[in-house]
């Protein structure tokens, strides 16, 4: 009986004996006399990891010409074409106000990129909302076209769009 | 006129219920408006944080992810990238302007950005509008001068000249805190509405500071410790960043750029184009908002049904009630007209409480969302959108009206006066 009321007593007391807990912060978990880590590496830093694969990968892949020739004729033309938009700017209510019109949807990675004379820069005040990027649309207005001077110069078609409405299939 | 002042007069015979009723209908017409509130609102902020950016580059994962990580400070980077690649790509000759990001410290929660002085000169959000400073200046030379968002100086007291440290990771409460390199508060922005408010701007070399002396993933020990003095003396020189923002001098080259970051021989490359990630971003997120949206449909008729119940079984208790009105001269169609006027009445009501209950909520939740999610909900009027939506669960509910009207209809013809209850 008088053990059992000291096995009591002593489930009673545990909870004070809590009170010894010691607080340790983390530098207390490295010994005093550790010998000084080894010289310094670059931390957080796996971005050289590349150098390896680098050499293994084959050459770059070739770059079309960004300035491509275009048809100079039809500057200031009020003209219609379907196409893809990639939206470039929006409005905050999510209406596209910039985009590039592309004559094929994604950038389909197993061909370069469209060249410059077969993306148009468009612009609109109003925007298009658009909820599905593989949808094609009408984009109308007039032309305006920017000849190259220099390799490096802008280059292509422009648009202010008046009117975008969606492509249908007939 | 008179139908009107009938129906409201008979319903306040049965408050109750009706009460209940109007009750059941303003929680679900809140809930719909609520819904589609944030759905509208959580987009616009989207698209309004980033403007005239023309490519992000990070290290190779997944555009949402890069674009999420690198502008809205949403999840972590995968990877860092090298500083050359940085710089390769700044002096292209494409390349009109170019600003480094460095992320992965943070100060009681909000986050820690690394960039440069282009910084300031040329990120653009809204409708191309550039960053404007509230007070002071942009952090200079100086590695440990840090410039605030509006918000967090806002909610963290900061004013000018102030100290604060800086702490290692992105948690809100932190255990390692640079705590050797204090930063000084020489600028704070203007409130923009966008993840710029809710972040500390430091410069590169900073953030280089405050890791030089780590060793083994832990600060340093005893002697090898560099303090904010010795720091300042040494080589700041970045090695590594976590994403750039490129604008280039033509928009038309933008696909040539982005194929040929990403086939950059030096080390793995993703540039994206922030409008086309924003726009996977949101067909990812509208399934759920769809699925939301509806579920809160099915809730606004859920009311409707309620109420239309609730006029139903009160039809039979009623029957006097119209009798009598027949016999003072009402037409059968005076009570069909009677109960669609009370249908109406009743949805117009919900819907009216609902729109209050909704206003009441947004001021009440403004605050903890905004600094929680850096999501803001103005306090606007309608919109065309939700004032169509309002017309609709009014139209539901006067469409239901005719139910009990047409049974009310043909009971009164049958019943006339001679009824026994």
């Amino acid at each position: 009986m008088s053990r059992l009321l000291l096995a009591t007593l002593l489930a009673l007391a545990a909870p004070f004996a809590v009170a010894d807990v010691r607080e340790l912060q983390w530098s207390d978990l490295i010994p005093a006399d550790a010998p000084p880590p080894p010289p310094p590496v670059a931390l957080h830093d796996m971005s050289q990891l590349a150098d390896a694969l680098a050499a293994e990968a084959g050459p770059a892949a070739a770059q079309q010409s960004p300035a491509e020739p275009v048809v100079k004729e039809l500057d200031g033309v009020q003209v219609k074409l379907p196409g893809y938009i990639v939206p470039l700017d929006m409005s905050e209510d999510g209406r596209v106000t910039e985009f590039l019109l592309v004559p094929y949807f994604g950038a389909c990675i197993h061909v370069p990129p469209p060249p410059s004379n077969q993306i148009v820069h468009a612009t609109s005040e109003l925007g298009v909302k658009v909820d599905e990027l593989y949808q094609p649309f009408w984009i109308e207005g007039p032309l305006k076209v920017e000849h190259a001077t220099s390799e490096l110069a802008d280059a292509g078609y422009r648009m202010e769009a008046q009117k975008i409405y969606l492509y249908e299939l007939e | 006129m008179y139908l009107l002042r009938l129906a409201l007069a008979s319903l306040n015979n049965r408050r109750f219920t009706a009460l209940l009723t109007v009750f059941a209908i303003a929680l679900s017409v809140c809930l719909l408006l609520a819904v589609e509130r944030v759905r509208t609102e959580a987009r616009a902020s989207f698209a309004s944080t980033i403007s005239g950016t023309d490519l992000i580059v990070g290290t190779r994962s997944g555009s949402v992810n890069l674009l999420l990580y690198s502008v809205f400070r949403i999840g972590n980077a995968t990877n860092n990238i090298r500083w050359e690649s940085f710089e390769h790509f700044a002096e292209h000759p494409r390349v009109s302007w170019a600003i480094p990001i460095s992320l992965g410290d943070s100060h009681r929660g909000y986050r820690v950005m690394g960039t440069s002085s282009a910084y300031f000169d040329h990120y653009r959000y809204g409708r191309k509008q550039p960053l404007q400073l509230a007070q002071g200046r942009p952090f200079a030379e100086d590695p440990f001068e840090v410039v605030l968002g509006a918000e967090v100086a806002e909610a963290l007291k900061y004013t000018l000249d102030d100290q604060l440290v800086l702490a290692h990771g992105v948690a809100t409460v932190s255990l390692v805190k640079h705590d050797d390199k204090p930063f000084r508060v020489v600028g704070i922005l203007k409130r923009t509405g966008t993840p710029v408010d809710r972040t500390l701007h430091i410069n590169l070399a900073g953030m280089e500071a405050l890791h030089i002396d780590w060793q083994n993933g832990m600060p340093a020990r005893g002697a090898a410790r560099i303090d904010a003095e010795q720091a300042r003396q040494l080589d700041l020189q970045p090695k590594q960043i976590t994403a750039f923002m490129l604008g280039l001098n033509s928009k038309i080259a933008t696909f040539t750029l982005q194929r040929e970051i990403n086939g950059y021989r030096g080390e793995p490359l993703l540039a994206i184009l922030p409008g086309v990630a924003l726009q996977e971003l949101w067909s990812l997120m509208g399934t759920a908002e769809q699925a939301l949206f509806v579920v809160s449909l099915f809730v606004v008729l859920t009311g409707l049904i309620g109420m239309l119940t609730a006029i139903l079984t009160s039809l039979n208790e009623r029957r006097r009630e119209m009798a009598i009105l027949r016999s003072v001269g009402a037409r059968p169609w005076h009570i069909a007209g009677l109960l669609v006027v009370e249908a109406f009445s009743l949805a117009l009501a919900g819907a009216l409480f609902g729109l209050l209950l909704l206003y009441v909520a947004i001021a009440v939740a403004q605050g903890p969302l905004q600094s929680h999610y850096g999501l803001y909900l103005p306090l606007a009027l309608p919109s065309a959108y939700e004032w169509s939506l309002l017309a609709g669960i009014l139209l539901a509910g006067l469409l239901m009206g005719c139910v009990p009207a047409w049974r009310a209809y043909r009971q009164s013809l049958a019943d006339g006066l001679s009824i026994r209850l």
